[in-house]
């Protein structure tokens, strides 16, 4: 695993708070996927996911977050990104995801 | 350290073999950032490449997971130029019907990230991913 996931479950607001360092690509997303599926079974919440300290993501790692929202959305929640670097954003917005995910927070220059 | 282009020369080839191994794409990246910021691409475009050089290398795991004729290892050939950096992903194989049938997601990222790309076609010897950054 070459990324490090941390997670809290806030029970007041109903949701996950995680945050995601390294790099995500072939090698590593469908660890992401299982991960955060995990999660999902033991707390149906949103997922707000903090990018500051994610480095990398590849379309593969896209594909397991287009997963993880599909399941989201089952019970009417959401995920929320936030803090994503440029080189990140720029990848968001370029396969469109920008308008499918919840992007919020400052984008790092 | 003196990190203008006049350090490196036009038309130098840098080769690296890897095996078709999703642990190795990271060390593809790496690679390619190297050798882009070495010839003193900006930090966007650095990125650019290295995120095209990774879904590249995506392209032909994927490719190999639909058909495990192709060879296990592959190259790529960073071509160096005094106003771009070509890139050539090259994978034997003996036969591939499948080539065009990937998701197609990280094509579209490559084309959106690079200048140019272009891709083999199924009736080629190898499989081949060819793509190039200006240097502005």
């Amino acid at each position: 695993m070459d990324f490090e996931f941390v997670h809290r479950l806030d029970k007041a607001k109903n949701q996950w708070n995680i945050s995601i360092q390294g790099e995500i690509d072939i090698y590593n997303s469908s660890l992401l996927k299982d991960k955060l599926y995990e999660l999902l079974e033991q707390e149906k919440a949103d997922l707000y996911i903090d990018c500051e300290g994610l480095e990398y993501i590849d379309s593969t790692g896209l594909g397991s977050l287009v997963s993880v929202l599909k399941k989201v959305k089952q019970f009417k929640g959401n995920i929320h990104l936030s803090n994503l670097k440029p080189n990140i954003a720029k990848i968001f917005k370029i396969t469109d995801l920008n308008k499918v995910f919840v992007i919020e927070g400052a984008i790092y220059e | 350290m003196n990190k203008s282009p006049k350090t490196i020369i036009d038309e130098d080839i840098i080769e690296l073999g890897l095996p078709i191994n999703p642990a190795y794409v990271s060390t593809a990246r790496l690679t390619a950032s190297s050798i882009a910021n070495r010839m003193g691409f900006n930090i966007e475009d650095i990125e650019d490449i290295k995120a095209a050089v990774s879904e590249a290398c995506t392209y032909l795991i994927k490719m190999h997971q639909l058909d495990k004729s192709i060879q296990n290892m592959f190259n790529i050939q960073f071509i160096i130029k005094s106003n771009a950096l070509d890139i050539m992903l090259t994978a034997e194989k003996i036969k591939f019907d499948n080539i065009y049938e990937e998701d197609g997601l990280g094509i579209l990222m490559i084309e959106a990230l690079m200048d140019y790309i272009s891709l083999s076609s199924k009736d080629d010897a190898n499989i081949n991913i060819f793509m190039s950054k200006k240097l502005k």
